[in-house]
């Protein structure tokens, strides 16, 4: 009896102390994050390295000294900033994190997620984040509800999304679509289809000019309803029709959707005769696997996807993506404002949305977005 | 009466009596001998694959990285990625499991099993302990997000490693219930009956007869439901564990966990220019927790073997 009576006693011992070193490990990494904020003092710096375009009016609010070459580095203020908002967005509010971190030597933490564009709106209009990625504007109830909370914010547009149709590269038969044959292969009236023909009478219905279709199976992959670039989808090939029509807006139900794009990618590479969509950056990264199929614009032409005709505007299925900063946020705490400031230099405006896979804003955008911020 | 089923009888008879004067073997026995190894072969096929499928890939991470990948955070380069925040995520939500579901499951399979008289109101206890059991993980999330993350705010200080320690230990509570009180209830009656016979009390009886005997066993149910329990995404994916950029890890801030790093690498696309793949990371990040979870297991394992060395009488 008094031996199991120490046993318990030295077993309730261990698993005390084990507690016990747990809390003081937290301690110990709980404070790596309480940098003094004040010993370097963000005054926003303006970063003008080698601007292609003219590098004058957009300095924030300071300094304009124009930086020789590449040495433009910007004063980055210690502190925390949170980012939530589209996933869309996140890579490159990663990167930008990554490089805040790197040239901060860690003093300016950043931490990101990506729950989506309107959970991250949620959460901003409640005061919860500093800085939110949206992959389209804020919609008006959205605005609304951060009047209410009296969150005041800034729209910065960052950077272009193209979303990409695809198909198998094996696929020969079909190379360009106008939205009328991707609402009768894709859209709500084209449940049931599991051939590309049987959506010719559909087609011809609502006036597309590439039916009739290959008489081969049709395999559908995209993502679902969760995601951005399903509602971007909707809005580009969809919506319009639909109204006409008095349908609702969304695509056909029966598909392949996966929030993994890696596995849409695995469905439209595995089907000969595949019709999908993903983002243009996935397309761009795995573009050996799929093959983009063109869109006819409202003129007639059939645009493929590229880095330049998304640029231009020339290509139809493309969207902007924005950051919206709090902006009372961004005045008390020096690091959102770094954060923010080194988004919108090259390094980020160019050099991250380019390695994150989207398309960099041209010249007069880009002018834009820094006088929207420095306003 | 014996000439109902007369078939049945000959043919056991004739069977009988083929086994006993010839030499033939029992075909229909050692074919049934042989599915049931098929049967345990496949589990091992699984399993190797399993292992193979995830150790191949995760070779060159370590072999490039080494201790970095253990020491470095999340991001966006899967040359450069770490999954610090992930361990520490993973091993304050196991540990905050065993500091709370143990003490109270254990507790309330003491109450059920020793004290609670066999009444309509303990059945209806025991009935939903069961039915909880058997609750989708994800919907344990759901009630995470509602209770701990929003009601219970300023003591989880909202998305953190406390409210998903919690959520996930309120996962495993009704499977270590049932597996204790399974553990309680095969203690022999007599064991009790001589504790009883020479004075104790009932809490005498349960805490120096009792809970040593059944300790290896409820020990057994803790290490398969905290296997469980830290292998589980879905409940954090609610909760809202990070899986961007995540500089600092703290109890009190935002957090990820093993199971959540796998699931967001695997989702992503290769970077250009890398020479690892995110599918590379993310298998060495399910090794990473597979260690893990055999940390906790050789601990469990400790303490089992040392009750067992008790109960037997070394």
């Amino acid at each position: 009896m008094n031996i199991s009576k120490r046993r318990l006693a030295i077993a309730g011992l261990i698993s005390i102390s084990l507690v016990a070193a747990a809390c003081g490990g937290d301690e110990e990494t709980a404070e790596t994050t309480e940098a003094p904020a004040a010993e370097t003092t963000a005054a926003p710096a303006a970063d003008t390295t080698e601007a292609p375009a003219a590098d004058t009016t957009e300095a924030p609010a300071a300094d304009t000294t124009a930086a020789p070459a590449e040495g433009g580095e910007l004063e980055l203020a210690a502190g925390e900033v949170f980012v939530t908002g589209s996933s869309t967005v996140e890579p490159v509010s990663i990167r930008v994190g990554e490089l805040a971190a790197e040239l901060s030597g860690g003093d300016l933490a950043v931490t990101v997620e990506g729950p989506g564009t309107g959970d991250g709106f949620q959460k901003f209009c409640e005061g919860g984040a500093d800085v939110t990625g949206a992959s389209r504007p804020i919609r008006d109830e959205e605005a609304q509800a951060c009047a209410d909370a009296g969150i005041e914010f800034v729209e910065l547009e960052v950077a272009f999304d193209g979303l990409t149709v695809a198909t198998s590269p094996a696929n020969t038969a079909i190379e360009c679509l106008d939205n009328a044959a991707l609402y009768a292969l894709l859209g709500p009236e084209s449940e049931g289809f599991e051939n590309w023909s049987d959506a010719n009478d559909l087609a011809t219905e609502v006036g597309s000019n590439y039916v009739p279709f290959p008489d081969a199976p049709l395999v559908v992959n995209g993502p679902g309803e969760e995601s951005g670039t399903y509602d971007s989808f909707v809005e580009f090939a969809i919506a319009d029709i639909a109204e006409e029509r008095g349908t609702d807006e969304f695509t056909r139900a029966d598909y392949a959707s996966s929030p993994n794009d890696n596995l849409i990618v695995e469905g439209i590479e595995g089907a000969d005769t595949s019709l999908g969509w993903v983002g243009y950056a996935f397309y761009k990264a795995e573009q050996g696997r799929m093959k983009s199929i063109a869109i006819e614009g409202e003129d007639g032409t059939c645009v493929a996807p590229t880095d330049e005709t998304i640029a231009d505007g020339s290509y139809p299925y493309s969207r902007s993506l924005y950051i919206y900063v709090n902006t009372a946020s961004a005045a008390e705490n020096p690091a959102v404002a770094s954060y923010v400031e080194l988004y919108l230099s090259d390094q980020g405006l160019i050099d991250q949305v380019g390695a994150a896979g989207y398309v960099s804003l041209p010249p007069d955008r880009v002018e834009a977005t820094r006088s929207a911020w420095s306003a | 009466m014996a000439l109902v089923a007369p078939s049945v009888r000959t043919s056991t008879q004739e069977e009988v009596r083929r086994s006993l004067t010839t030499r033939d073997r029992n075909i229909a026995g050692l074919v049934l001998q042989v599915v049931l190894l098929i049967a345990v072969m496949m589990t091992l096929l699984i399993l190797f694959t399993l292992l193979v499928r995830l150790i191949g890939p995760a070779l060159p991470v370590f072999g490039d990285r080494g201790t970095a990948f253990l020491t470095g955070t999340i991001g966006s380069n899967p040359d450069e990625v770490g999954i610090w925040p992930g361990i520490y995520g993973s091993f304050f939500i196991g540990l905050g499991i065993l500091a709370i579901s143990i003490p109270l499951g254990v507790a309330a399979a003491i109450y059920l099993e020793e004290y609670a008289h066999d009444t309509r109101f303990t059945r209806f206890i025991v009935v939903n302990i069961r039915n909880l059991a058997g609750v989708p993980a994800v919907i344990y999330g759901v009630l995470g997000l509602t209770i701990f993350v929003g009601w219970l705010d300023p003591v989880t200080s909202g998305k953190t490693v406390i409210a998903a320690a919690l959520t996930l230990a309120v996962l495993v509570l009704p499977i270590i219930i049932i597996t204790s009180s399974e553990a309680i209830r095969a203690v022999p009656q007599g064991l009790r009956d001589a504790g009883y016979g020479v004075g104790a009390s009932k809490w005498e009886v349960t805490r120096d007869h009792v809970l040593p005997y059944a300790a290896p066993g409820i020990l057994t149910g803790t290490v398969l439901s905290l296997a469980r329990a830290l292998g589980e995404a879905a409940p954090l994916i609610l909760i809202g564990a990070i899986t961007g950029l995540l500089p600092a890890t703290s109890l009190d801030g935002p957090f990820t966990a093993l199971p959540m790093t796998i699931y967001s690498w695997s989702a992503k696309a290769d970077v250009a220019g890398a020479d690892l793949r995110f599918e590379n990371v993310a298998a060495a990040a399910g090794v990473v927790l597979l260690a893990l979870v055999l940390l906790f297991n050789v601990f469990a394992v400790y303490f089992r073997n040392r009750f067992e060395k008790k109960r037997t009488g070394t």
